[in-house]
């Protein structure tokens, strides 16, 4: 079985002014791609929050946590460079 | 005689093939006449009327006031002596447009051969002749600083590089000046970019340059946009011709290249006049500019032609709040990717004039660089800085939500052949549609890294791609003096 494959998307986060180009893996799940976007706009641009929760968003619809990029993917079937939305989770 | 007796005989020399076909000595796709018959093109005109012996008197006294307010300016060791903001707006404009006007001798020389009107390919010898000059007054006001400052070597390697600022003018200007038929050419850049937009930059600058102290810029951007003035006229025919024949060409391309023109004013223009110009000397925004200038333009070039606004004029409106600002902060977050140092340009007293002539700054830009000013005094360099790249249009090649601000980011994507195309705002998307094939292949940096022809696959890697080396990297031009007062 092969394991977890490169997958680079767009991330913007929530309030930022542009997206990014992230490098994820088909293994992440939802918290980990958030991380991934969260880090190259929270402490840079936008301030950071204590204990603060991220939510990852496909299409305007939250992803539950547990589901993988690769799962999605796979179900949706989405392109490379696909653009996912991350924002704080009130 | 006297030249009017002369002059009409003249610039309609012309006769008639015997040897090749009409067809194949001016081939449709190099004149792009299209749809529009042999039987309009004795109505093109244009109203200089310029004859060589009189068109070389005058450039040569033209040059000869340059050159010498130049030299007096080098021996005076002028630009020590100006603020770094203009510097800084000096090394931007030379490594972005000395290779241009290189560039537009070739589109000029192409409309001295193949455009469908002996009067067309006259008055563009001296059109081909002007960017010869441009080129050279350039690159020489370039050489005789590159011992104060490596930077202005850029006006002759920028173009021979992968720098992403540069790959974006690029896209729009290798199409235009060196990939475009005669007819879309002359519509394009005579009109729309030449006339509508640099000519009117040219005057700005040159004003504001010699505000600042820069006689010697200034004086080369007013020699230079005398002969823009005249040649630009290229435009104003081809575009009412073509009009009458085929409508929606010219609206389309008029409506395309506006926009695209646009993007790299927001990125080349809007800065320097918002950010990197001392305060104390702006008298106009880019927005007031914009507006005053361009826009009251543009909009009196489709009224002559008949023709309607584009369609996405709202969204335009709003990106002259906007898309230069996104410019600033990308062009400055991302530096290390410049060959000169960028200015912040978001002091208090600079933020105050920012609110004061656009209402919604400090939501839209003020809490971004709010962050960025508090790493800064907390000694948080590395969060100042990108650690990978951002999004970036498949049309204009510039940052993705660099057309508005980041209440109006979204995505706007095409799926064309095998990919997905991500653009920065509606009209890029829809200047793709017009013609995809056009630019489907391209590949903009993102694509290049994806693809790994990038190595290796980080910011050194990146950097060395795209040229830059240690001794122009670009940093921030006040060594972030700028940022002490927040910390009080």
């Amino acid at each position: 079985m092969a394991g977890p494959q490169l997958f680079p998307i767009y991330g913007r986060f929530v309030g930022d002014f542009v997206p990014h180009l992230v490098s994820a893996l088909t293994s992440d799940t939802m918290p980990e791609i958030a991380e991934k976007v969260a880090v190259h706009s929270v402490g840079r641009r936008l301030p950071a929050r204590w204990a603060g929760r991220y939510e990852v968003l496909l299409d305007g619809k939250v992803i539950p946590d547990q589901v993988t990029l690769g799962e999605l993917v796979a179900e949706r079937r989405l392109p490379p460079l696909s653009w996912f939305d991350v924002r704080w989770r009130e | 005689m006297n030249r009017d007796e002369w002059y009409d005989l003249a610039r309609d020399l012309d006769w008639t093939l015997s040897y090749v076909d009409e067809k194949q000595a001016f081939p449709d796709e190099w004149t792009g006449a299209g749809n529009i018959p042999p039987s309009a093109w004795p109505d093109w005109d244009e109203p200089f009327r310029a004859s060589y012996r009189e068109y070389v008197r005058v450039q040569r006294e033209k040059d000869a006031g340059a050159y010498a307010v130049k030299e007096a300016f080098k021996r005076a060791r002028g630009f020590d002596r100006l603020d770094v903001g203009h510097q800084a707006a000096a090394m931007l404009h030379m490594g972005a447009v000395a290779m241009v006007e290189q560039m537009a001798v070739h589109m000029e020389g192409r409309f001295a051969r193949f455009a469908p009107s002996p009067r067309w390919r006259n008055i563009a010898v001296y059109g081909m002749l002007d960017e010869i000059r441009h080129a050279q007054l350039n690159l020489s006001f370039s050489h005789d600083l590159l011992k104060q400052a490596p930077q202005f070597d850029w006006a002759v390697k920028a173009f021979h590089t992968n720098e992403w600022g540069i790959l974006a003018v690029r896209h729009f200007l290798d199409d235009t000046l060196l990939g475009s038929s005669c007819v879309d050419s002359a519509v394009v850049t005579n009109l729309t970019l030449e006339h509508g937009f640099t000519n009117m930059q040219f005057v700005a600058f040159a004003a504001a340059a010699m505000d600042a102290g820069d006689v010697s810029f200034s004086n080369i951007l007013s020699s230079i946009q005398t002969d823009e003035a005249r040649h630009a006229q290229q435009g104003f025919p081809t575009a009412a011709i073509l009009a009458r024949f085929d409508r929606k060409r010219a609206q389309d391309l008029l409506d395309a290249s506006f926009w695209r023109s646009l993007r790299l004013f927001h990125l080349l223009t809007g800065p320097a006049m918002d950010y990197y110009t001392p305060l104390a000397l702006r008298k106009h925004s880019f927005k007031e500019f914009m507006t005053e200038w361009i826009v009251h333009h543009h909009l009196r070039v489709l009224e002559d032609m008949g023709l309607m606004k584009p369609w996405y004029w709202d969204q335009f409106m709003l990106s002259l709040e906007h898309g230069h600002h996104a410019a600033q902060m990308a062009t400055w977050f991302w530096r290390p990717t410049l060959w000169f140092n960028p200015c912040a340009g978001v002091s208090r007293a600079e933020r105050e004039w920012l609110v004061e002539k656009y209402p919604g700054w400090e939501d839209s830009w003020g809490v971004l660089w709010d962050e960025i000013i508090r790493n800064l005094n907390a000694g948080n360099m590395g969060k100042t800085y990108p650690e990978t790249l951002p999004g970036l249009c498949n049309l204009c090649q510039l940052p993705l939500g660099t057309a508005l601000d980041r209440h109006h980011l979204r995505p706007y994507t095409t799926t064309y052949g095998p990919r997905l195309y991500h653009f920065c705002s509606e009209p890029c998307q829809w200047i793709f549609g017009l013609d995809p094939e056009r630019y489907a292949g391209h590949m903009n940096i993102v694509d290049r890294f994806l693809a790994g022809q990038i190595q290796p696959m980080n910011l050194e890697g990146t950097l060395a791609w795209m040229g830059i080396t240690q001794d122009v990297m670009g940093n921030d031009s006040f060594q972030y003096r700028w940022a002490k007062e927040y910390a009080r």
